[in-house]
């Protein structure tokens, strides 16, 4: 024979057979509050499965947990200390700025001697600043100035000089 | 970074170098008589720079210097004579700059002045200045910085 305290654990599990069911619902006094607790019996018990299924550490995992933890931790702030000391220009940082600046005002100055080129290229070759002949010589004389810029020769070309007897080729 | 600097430094050195260099350069002045001949002679050996724009410029196939002169230059401030028998060319250097030589040319026919002209004469460009006819060919003046 179970006593009431079995049956109200069986039926609680579920574990009641169907007559043994249909007697204990008849035999409690107020059978919305034994459903009411029974909910609450059942969600006890789901969340004491969930949570104790859980595998609980052994006592070596989590001394080795601890340590690794504790490791973390400390070489995290040694970074953080790190990166606080360290200044953001360092060398390498200096060096890589460095190098940039100077392509960059290279690049710069390319531009602007090629910009420059054409007038600076007058410059090296010869100019011819004025001409004059004597009018009275050669009244007609006219003079020109050219540049040939593939040989960078430059020209005075004068038309009209009195010309001469060949003796005037004499050495 | 230390690359770059020694590259700064030599072309600052070839810089002055030059620029030392360009006091003792020579100034070649020629009278030279150009003509069209049957064999012609073999271009002096100051013209043969600029062989190419002579004749392609003069339509002449021989150029024979008759007078020259080759004047070394240390201040830009020198003068000089070359000359032939009965031509001379009077240069009178007056002053020196980056790009060359500021001269004063005059050509004489025996004292008479036929021709005068500034020129800033460059080392890298020659200047050639063509002169009168005399007979079948024609006087040149060449300058040439050599």
């Amino acid at each position: 024979m179970k006593t009431f305290e079995e049956k109200w654990t069986a039926w609680l599990d579920g574990r009641l057979s169907d007559t043994e069911l249909a007697e204990f619902e008849a035999s409690l006094p107020d059978k919305a509050a034994a459903e009411a607790e029974k909910a609450e019996a059942t969600k006890l018990s789901l969340l004491l499965k969930r949570e104790l299924g859980a595998q609980a550490l052994l006592n070596e995992e989590f001394f080795n947990h601890q340590i690794r933890e504790r490791i973390a931790r400390e070489s995290g702030e040694s970074r953080n200390r790190e990166a606080e000391v360290s200044p953001w220009w360092t060398i390498r940082r200096l060096l890589w700025t460095g190098t940039a600046s100077l392509a960059v005002f290279l690049v710069m100055a390319i531009f602007v001697m090629r910009d420059k080129n054409p007038a600076e290229q007058s410059q090296y070759l010869t100019q011819i600043l004025n001409a004059r002949v004597d009018p009275v010589v050669s009244p007609n004389a006219t003079i020109s100035m050219f540049e040939t810029k593939e040989d960078r020769v430059t020209v005075l070309w004068t038309e009209g000089l009195q010309s001469l007897p060949s003796d005037y080729a004499a050495k | 970074m230390a690359r770059s600097l020694l590259l700064f430094v030599a072309f600052a050195l070839v810089l002055s170098t030059a620029t030392e260099l360009r006091g003792a350069e020579t100034v070649w002045s020629g009278l030279v008589i150009a003509e069209n001949v049957e064999q012609p002679q073999p271009i002096p050996l100051e013209l043969t720079r600029i062989e190419q724009p002579l004749k392609h410029l003069f339509g002449y196939n021989q150029f024979q210097v008759i007078g020259q002169s080759r004047k070394a230059l240390k201040t830009g401030q020198e003068d000089w004579l070359a000359t032939s028998k009965f031509f001379g060319l009077h240069v009178n250097a007056r002053g020196e700059s980056v790009a060359g030589y500021v001269l004063n040319l005059k050509l004489y026919k025996e004292k008479e002045l036929l021709l005068e002209t500034d020129a800033k004469l460059s080392r890298r460009s020659p200047l050639v200045i063509k002169g009168p006819q005399v007979g079948s060919g024609q006087l040149l003046l060449v300058l040439v910085v050599q």
